[in-house]
């Protein structure tokens, strides 16, 4: 039993990296109603950004976070002047190779720059870890969870009680609308991407600090777990994404506990086509039937 | 109706092929490779040695040329093959391979000639040095407890 | 022949199976990223067939393509609900439960002193079935070429008949399709069976031409990329993947200039694509326009009766 307590903190605390993964795919999702796949290369772009300023002028953690968020937002913006915004409304599907074929662009770019198998990353929080009771967290663990729901409750505030997230969502509810009343839906849209690729860049160096690595491997495995993540909780909703990673979080940990990490992922893409089938809304989000007509016939 | 006669194409030239299953068993060629950086970037002298799997005899005069693929991106990479000269030991070989980056790849070793054959070996090219590859495995936040 | 371009129009033969498949899956209008998983499927099947049991290639080909037809047709059921995105990462996560269960899967067995099959995440090495049987590579490369041709054969087949319009119609709109009246669901799981025996197809050729494979080999990349050739190419005709194909391996393949840098020309070159072209360069509307001048270029007297009409 205490295993799976411990478990399920630890999952809780990874969790919370993959809700902000989540969240930065659901903002765009939401609002632009078409899937990024480079999101996970973008945050990759500005995690070795942040690498290569360590590794080559010992820059302390602080710099380090500053030029990974840095770096992911300006390859997102890349990635939605060229995959995104060119595109008519009915170009989902195109749109979305577009971005996929960016990703592996993205990628291909960074692993030229820093073309090792691992790179290393400076730590967040030495120390002990805490200990309650029968209990351990991690102090970068901690602060990983902590960050994500301060994050979280950031973007809840910017969307609810600014200008800018009134624009935001007045375009998930309707562009079309949004537009006829004034909303600047294209500039919208690219500050949208912003956020989201900002938010991508905390969640990305707060797993590598945790981590104290990092691999090429690293932006197919944002793009999934986001992904994932995104879809238990449900496609365009925030509290969603931030519950749907917290859970996979939590499954993760105990998947690969009692039974190895292959059963770990699989456990996660099990439940990721569960959920697909039998509840395709995801626990908490839009109604398919507003999905399919972004990405219906011909699409 | 035009698609099952279609279908019936595709089904008939598929067992034309290989009507004739034979055991027989070709020759097989055991190597053990070990490969060291190079000069260059990315680029790495290996030494190959060649023997008969089963009567662990040494290959002699083999024409070999050294293909290289990443198994998580598969041809997705352009490495030319190199082709591998003989050393003055016999059942020797030497190629220098030009690779893309660092990592898990499988060297193809491609012999003609006199014997025909394939061997395929994992290794895992680092910066410094190269090991046999270790099982793969996604990066993931240690868990311990 | 060198061995080397043997070997790069192999890859491009077997690989236009893969893309072929996710084109099926297109034209009834539906994002596949998991089309990798029956590739696999294939590729295990038809070397266990050969290696393991001792089968002729043609027989473990056909193997391969049945059981990944299964398995396709199978999963076709259960998502026939699921349209657009929620139909795609579906696909990804069975493709990737697939690849996970392929790292678990062990079956070897002893042959002549030695372990032959699947291991697991070590993969499943020796499918020695061409050099066993002294084919030659470029024997190997004229039966990829058959079989392609013989699918092509296939698709010119099915854009002239009746199903295949069933499969546009279904694609374009299918609560229209099902209102005039097809078997919507039937047809959609038939498109399914057929991807996927044509990506086991693959699969098996490509297990034979590498004589090794891995569970690694067959993840998203490999899907999302057969997805992408039929974008690139073109939608409107099976060609359309085929050329994709063609660029990403063959143009690129064989400019050394470009060698490390790939990913990053193609990668570019692809987004400005999408933006001009949304469904690829040859789309329905460039087939159409080609075949109609065609038609005119090859039927002269059709216009020498009109300007004999305008004459007095």
């Amino acid at each position: 039993m205490t295993d799976f307590v411990q478990n399920t903190l630890d999952g809780l605390m990874i969790g919370s990296s993959y809700g902000l993964l989540a969240l930065g795919f659901t903002l765009i999702f939401g609002v632009m109603r078409r899937l990024n796949l480079s999101y996970g290369a973008s945050i990759m772009v500005g995690a070795y950004l942040g690498t290569l300023v360590y590794v080559q002028f010992g820059a302390g953690p602080i710099a380090v976070a500053a030029l990974a968020v840095a770096g992911a937002v300006l390859a997102g913006i890349y990635v939605e002047r060229l995959c995104f915004a060119p595109m008519g409304p009915g170009a989902g599907i195109a749109s979305m190779v577009s971005s996929f074929a960016i990703w592996m662009q993205l990628e291909q770019a960074a692993i030229l720059v820093l073309p090792r198998h691992t790179y290393p990353y400076p730590p967040l929080a030495a120390g002990e870890p805490l200990t309650l009771g029968p209990f351990m967290v991690r102090l970068d663990h901690l602060i990983m969870l902590v960050a994500a729901l301060a994050l979280g409750t950031a973007i809840h505030l910017l969307l609810y009680r600014t200008r800018f997230g009134l624009a935001l969502r007045a375009i998930v509810g309707n562009p079309v609308a949004a537009h006829l009343v004034g909303v600047n839906v294209r500039a919208a849209m690219l500050g949208a991407f912003a956020l989201a690729s900002a938010i991508g860049g905390v969640a990305g160096y707060l797993v590598l600090a945790a981590d104290q690595q990092i691999t090429p491997m690293f932006g197919m495995w944002a793009t999934i777990k986001g992904l994932i993540a995104m879809m238990i909780g449900g496609l365009g909703s925030i509290p969603g994404a931030l519950l749907g990673g917290l859970l996979l979080g939590i499954i993760e940990m105990n998947g690969q506990w009692y039974f190895g990490s292959q059963v770990r992922e699989l456990a996660a893409y099990f439940l990721l086509f569960a959920c697909l089938v039998l509840r395709p809304g995801g626990l908490l989000g839009d109604a398919p039937a507003r999905v399919t007509a972004a990405y219906g016939p011909r699409a | 109706m035009r698609l099952a006669s279609s279908l019936g194409c595709i089904a008939a030239a598929l067992m034309t092929t290989g009507v004739v299953s034979s055991d027989a068993a070709g020759p097989r060629v055991k190597a053990d490779v070990s490969c060291r950086p190079a000069a260059e970037k990315l680029q790495y002298d290996c030494a190959i040695k060649l023997t008969d799997a089963r009567t662990s005899e040494t290959v002699t005069g083999a024409e070999l040329t050294v293909g290289a693929d990443m198994p998580s991106m598969p041809m997705a990479h352009n490495v030319r093959p190199a082709k591998a000269t003989a050393t003055t030991e016999p059942g020797t070989y030497h190629a220098r391979i030009q690779l893309e980056m660092h990592g898990d790849w499988v060297l193809r070793l491609d012999l003609a000639g006199h014997i025909r054959d394939r061997v395929v070996k994992s290794l895992r090219f680092e910066d410094d040095l190269v090991i046999d590859a270790r099982k793969p495995g996604r990066p993931s936040p240690p868990h311990k407890h | 022949m060198d061995d080397y371009l043997i070997g790069v129009l192999s890859n491009i033969g077997v690989i236009s199976f893969i893309a072929l498949s996710a084109y099926v899956l297109l034209l009834t209008g539906e994002i596949s990223f998991g089309q990798q998983a029956f590739f696999a499927i294939g590729a295990y099947a038809s070397g266990i067939a050969t290696a393991l049991w001792h089968w002729p290639l043609g027989a473990g080909l056909a193997w391969g393509g049945a059981v990944a037809a299964a398995a396709a047709a199978l999963l076709g059921v259960p998502t026939l609900r699921l349209h657009g995105l929620y139909f795609a990462v579906a696909t990804l996560a069975f493709a990737e439960m697939v690849r996970l269960l392929f790292e678990l899967f062990h079956y070897q067995v002893l042959i002549n002193g030695e372990l032959v099959g699947p291991n697991g995440a070590e993969g499943f090495r020796n499918i020695r079935y061409i050099f066993d049987n002294n084919i030659g590579s470029t024997e190997f490369l004229v039966l990829v070429y058959v079989l392609l041709s013989a699918t092509l054969l296939g698709f010119s087949l099915l854009e002239r008949s009746r199903l295949g319009v069933i499969f546009r119609m279904t694609g374009e709109d299918d609560v229209l399709a099902e209102l005039s009246g097809v078997a919507v669901a039937r047809y959609k799981v038939l498109a399914a069976g057929i991807a996927g025996a044509l990506a086991g197809i693959g699969g098996g050729l490509y297990a034979h031409l590498t004589t090794y494979v891995e569970p690694r080999i067959f993840d998203v990349m490999l899907g999302v990329h057969s997805l992408a050739y039929g974008l690139i190419g073109g939608l409107g005709t099976a060609l359309g993947p085929l050329v994709g194909v063609l660029i990403d391996i063959g143009v690129l393949e064989s400019t050394r200039w470009f060698a490390g840098y790939r990913m990053v020309v193609f990668g570019g070159l692809v987004a400005v694509l999408l933006i001009v072209r949304p469904r690829g360069l040859f789309d329905e509307a460039a087939v159409r326009n080609i075949s109609r001048a065609w038609r005119r270029i090859s039927s002269p007297k059709r216009r020498l009766s009109q300007t004999q009409r305008k004459a007095p």
